[in-house]
């Protein structure tokens, strides 16, 4: 076998080489300086990176997170959607008060209709005549009326 | 499919989509390590990986309500942590090796706890920063399937399915990081002057 291609041997280090490849690599490289030198110096760096540490999220890091999460889903409502809550509750603190009225009305007075007869009976002259119409002394004038015609 | 979706995570995102919005905070307190770890080896300082590591998690906010459970919600995040990171702006080289304290970030390897040699201990810190400014040289993608590949162990289907590319490809792009990362690292390795000489070519 001629000397394989660096690939091959990165592979075999990782264990991604087929049965067959990975035997007759391993056998080359058993008796060839080169290969053996080229495998070496890529376990070396594979134990250089073996030594350094891991690490881990600092401290709070996750509450950073969550904290920027909650600034996202702010900015995420439109502009618009606080400008027309303030709307919404305009209008319904005006319906609440006007129905507070019509209500209100409505259980004090009577029908509108009555109320308006009421309204005009009670701004009609006919209340100062000397007997207005409906009481005794307007009905003995209209019985003396109806008799002098006879 | 090679990322197993698991019914914890099932139902973390059908709460979610259900409108309950702590549901999240759970994705984020199981997944912040695995994402926190792969961004702070992609971009080489604990600032930026922490900037990058909330963008990642406030993208995956904004789009986990049309999230198609079919997926693998640990390979999406994994596909949206190195585009991330690989569009991330980053910060001067020389930040990320002695502008940045870490300050804040938890260590799970403590070297202490390992007892070295003093000069074990100095070695192994001079290759550390080594390979962390040679990754800094690779291109973006290489650097991602190599961190990928070395730091979270996936297999090359893994990779494969969260890069969204061919196995072929995987393949060679992982063999061509490799020899990038060697090359830079053997330039400068075993001379003591190497490092200082190193960071002086990047501020050039």
């Amino acid at each position: 076998m001629s000397c394989p291609k660096s690939i091959l041997i990165s592979a075999y280090l990782d264990e991604e080489l087929p049965g067959s490849d990975r035997a007759a690599l391993e056998a080359h490289v058993q008796g060839c300086a080169q290969c053996g030198a080229a495998l070496q110096d890529m376990r070396s760096l594979r134990a250089a990176f073996a030594n350094r540490s891991r690490h881990q999220a600092p401290y709070g890091f996750a509450t950073r997170v969550m904290a920027k999460t909650a600034e996202l889903d702010k900015k995420k409502a439109p502009w618009f959607v606080p400008l027309f809550i303030r709307f919404a509750e305009a209008a319904v603190l005006l319906i609440v008060i006007t129905v507070g009225i019509l209500a209100g009305t409505v259980m004090t007075n009577g029908s509108a209709a009555t109320k308006t007869t009421n309204i005009a009976s009670s701004l009609s002259l006919d209340l100062f005549d000397a007997n207005p119409p409906g009481s005794l002394g307007g009905a003995y004038l209209a019985m003396t009326e109806v008799r002098n015609e006879k | 499919m090679f990322f197993v979706q698991t019914n914890d995570d099932l139902d973390l995102i059908e709460r979610f989509q259900n409108g309950e919005t702590s549901a999240f905070g759970e994705i984020v307190l199981k997944y912040q390590d695995k994402i926190y770890n792969l961004c702070r080896h992609m971009l080489g300082n604990a600032h930026n990986a922490e900037d990058a590591a909330q963008d990642v998690f406030l993208k995956a906010y904004q789009a986990l309500p049309k999230f198609q459970p079919d997926a693998s919600l640990y390979t999406w995040l994994y596909r949206i942590a190195t585009n991330t990171c690989i569009d991330y702006k980053r910060k001067p080289i020389f930040e990320s090796l002695f502008g940045d304290s870490g300050e804040g970030e938890r260590l799970v390897h403590d070297l202490a706890s390992d007892a070295p040699s003093p000069e074990k201990l100095y070695q192994s810190k001079q290759i550390d920063q080594a390979l962390q400014v040679c990754l800094g040289k690779l291109s973006p993608k290489l650097r991602a399937i190599i961190v990928l590949k070395e730091v979270e162990e996936l297999s090359y289907e893994e990779i494969a399915e969260t890069l969204d590319i061919s196995m072929g490809t995987v393949k060679s792009r992982i063999a061509r990081a490799r020899e990038d990362l060697q090359k830079c690292m053997k330039k400068y390795q075993g001379t003591k002057s190497g490092f200082v000489r190193l960071n002086r070519e990047e501020t050039e």
